[in-house]
């Protein structure tokens, strides 16, 4: 999904000459071609994360349209008063690139990992939130964001070479990623984000159905819709799952009056920093997450109970 | 385009009124500013007194957000507002608030939140340069809110990218909530700081209309350096009873100091 982003960088660049991206130091190759072809469109601000937001917005203020770029664990995280103040009181088309979401930064643990940024965000009036799992929810959701008149954040998690999508969406309301035969009759995997990678896999082995959700903020009310008449939902998510697309899930549930029947199993990150150091699979098995506890944690969940008859 | 002085008496009578009326705290912070203010919207700044929000206007950030009522005393002075919105200060559903807003005409940025008005006027102050603009930025900051570090990142970047097209006014009231700026976190010497960070730096007494005039009037220095000012002021300024006393951060006016105020400011 990384990959996506050097050239819709240079495409925004090339389109608007109000675009303009600010980096707090991170970035490295991802900016290269930007910076070839239009080096004055990109601003080191420096390690310096509180006066980048404050300077994209007097940049915003002043008619152009940034774009900021940070590790999620510091844009936007470290500077999320900066985020309400700054962009979102005055609903300020910015948009803003958190990388390494989740725990992509195992080895260099809790400073540098994210597993509560949307839940964060989520909070805050005026701004969109995305979570693409591929290539293709990545260029739909950038797509929105640089046509919105309010901020816009977009959560870049774990990289996986696998696209989801066989081609270019629509939209950036949830999909299908994994269709099955009775899409209602076992359960249904819900996921955002890198984790959808593992709920279309599991989904596919046992022929149930997988939604990916790449936008979260507005509400992606069209879920409701897909998953009416079910009466089992798993809800995967490399980021905890309170506050999270469990938690959003629940409530548009519980908005709708659908209660009672349904119940929604949360596999995202516990409520705890990791402990120990090692790769990302090493990070998610804390939580049990990694691809083996995912798989066998949606197969004792399908066999918990039987299938609910049509 | 004429811009006639503006009375700080004036804008003192509207601050203590607004005070009065809004139960406001935050009067010392306010009056401290009020001449910086009137120099300012006296003829420095340019801009349009018949639109708050006309395109070419240079740009006027109240970093110390808790000092708007001496905005909103000019932008009284200015017609800007009306009389109404000084009676009603603070009243429910009325749309001035306590602080800065960016949403009122006028104040730019909101900096109710300390340490965020500086990096938006260095945000500001870049693009405008890149557009080869000749609009100016204008940011008054606190001395307390010097302590914020946010001030000292944007300072570096408006330093690096030689933002000669931005005027920081340090409001230097010698106060912050909780006491003396010296006692509570040693700021001095700021103007050397300042300096250090690659801002031609001025001080002047921020009372002094002429003194604040030549400072703000003074050009850059042709190399591109961010200016700063550093205006030496009296928390309270211009009502002896409030001047130099801390407790005018937060007291709030009776009807007796109300008129004991105005008698002074007649």
């Amino acid at each position: 999904m990384r990959h996506a982003l050097s050239p819709l960088l240079l495409e925004a660049a090339e389109q608007d000459e109000r675009f303009l991206v600010l980096s707090g130091d991170h970035g490295y190759e991802l900016f290269d071609g930007l910076r070839t072809h239009y080096p004055e469109r990109f601003v080191n601000v420096g390690v310096a994360e509180q006066s980048l937001v404050g300077i994209a917005a007097g940049l915003c203020r002043v008619g152009f349209r940034p774009c900021i770029y940070g590790l999620a664990a510091f844009v936007p995280m470290r500077v999320l008063e900066q985020v309400k103040i700054d962009l979102c009181h005055g609903s300020l088309p910015v948009i803003m690139l958190g990388d390494g979401a989740g725990l992509v930064y195992s080895v260099l643990g809790a400073s540098h990992q994210c597993g509560e940024d949307i839940a964060c965000l989520r909070s805050l009036p005026n701004i969109a939130v995305y979570s693409p799992c591929d290539a293709h929810e990545f260029r739909a959701c950038w797509n929105e964001a640089r046509q919105a008149s309010h901020p816009s954040y977009l959560r870049i998690g774990k990289a996986s070479p696998d696209e989801m999508h066989p081609g270019p969406l629509r939209g950036t309301g949830p999909v299908v990623v994994c269709e099955a035969a009775d899409a209602r009759a076992r359960g249904v995997v819900v996921a955002t984000g890198a984790m959808v990678r593992m709920g279309v896999q599991c989904a596919r082995e046992h022929g149930i159905r997988c939604i990916s959700v790449p936008r979260l903020k507005p509400a992606p009310v069209e879920l409701l819709e897909l998953l009416s008449g079910v009466q089992r939902i798993a809800v995967l998510e490399e980021h905890v799952s309170s506050g999270g697309l469990w938690s959003l899930l629940l409530e548009m549930l519980q908005s709708a009056g659908v209660t009672g029947h349904v119940s929604v199993e949360p596999i995202g990150l516990r409520d705890a920093f990791t402990q120990t150091a090692g790769d990302h699979q090493h990070a998610l098995s804390e939580h049990g997450l990694d691809d083996g506890q995912i798989a066998d944690r949606l197969t004792r969940w399908l066999n918990a109970r039987p299938a609910r008859m049509p | 385009m004429h811009i006639a002085p503006i009375d700080p008496r004036a804008l003192r009578r509207h601050i203590v009124r607004m005070a009065y009326a809004g139960r406001s705290a935050h009067l010392g912070c306010a009056l401290s500013l009020v001449e910086i203010c009137a120099v300012l919207f006296g003829g420095v700044m340019r801009y349009d007194r018949s639109d708050p929000l006309a395109s070419e206007r240079d740009l006027l950030l109240l970093s110390k957000g808790h000092g708007v009522m001496a905005l909103y005393a000019c932008f009284r002075e200015l017609g800007w507002m009306v009389d109404e919105d000084v009676r009603n200060y603070l009243a429910n559903g009325t749309r001035l608030r306590g602080v800065s807003e960016a949403d009122i005409p006028g104040c730019e940025v909101s900096g109710g939140s300390l340490g965020h008005g500086l990096p938006v006027a260095v945000g500001m102050a870049f693009g405008l340069l890149r557009q080869q603009s000749e609009r100016r930025v204008w940011c008054i900051v606190g001395d307390g809110e010097m302590n914020e570090g946010s001030m000292w990142e944007a300072m570096l970047f408006a330093s690096h990218q030689r933002l000669g097209n931005l005027t920081v006014i340090v409001d230097a009231n010698g106060f912050q909530a909780m006491g003396n700026t010296e006692e509570v976190l040693r700021l001095e010497p700021l103007a050397a700081k300042f300096a250090a960070f690659g801002f031609a730096t001025v001080e002047c007494d921020g009372h002094d209309i002429p003194a604040i005039t030549a400072a703000l009037h003074g050009g850059g220095d042709g190399q591109g350096r961010p200016r700063a000012i550093i205006a030496r002021t009296v928390k309270g300024h211009g009502i002896s009873f409030m001047a130099a006393d801390n407790r005018w951060h937060y007291t709030r006016l009776t009807a007796e100091t109300l008129a004991a105020a105005l008698e002074e400011l007649r």
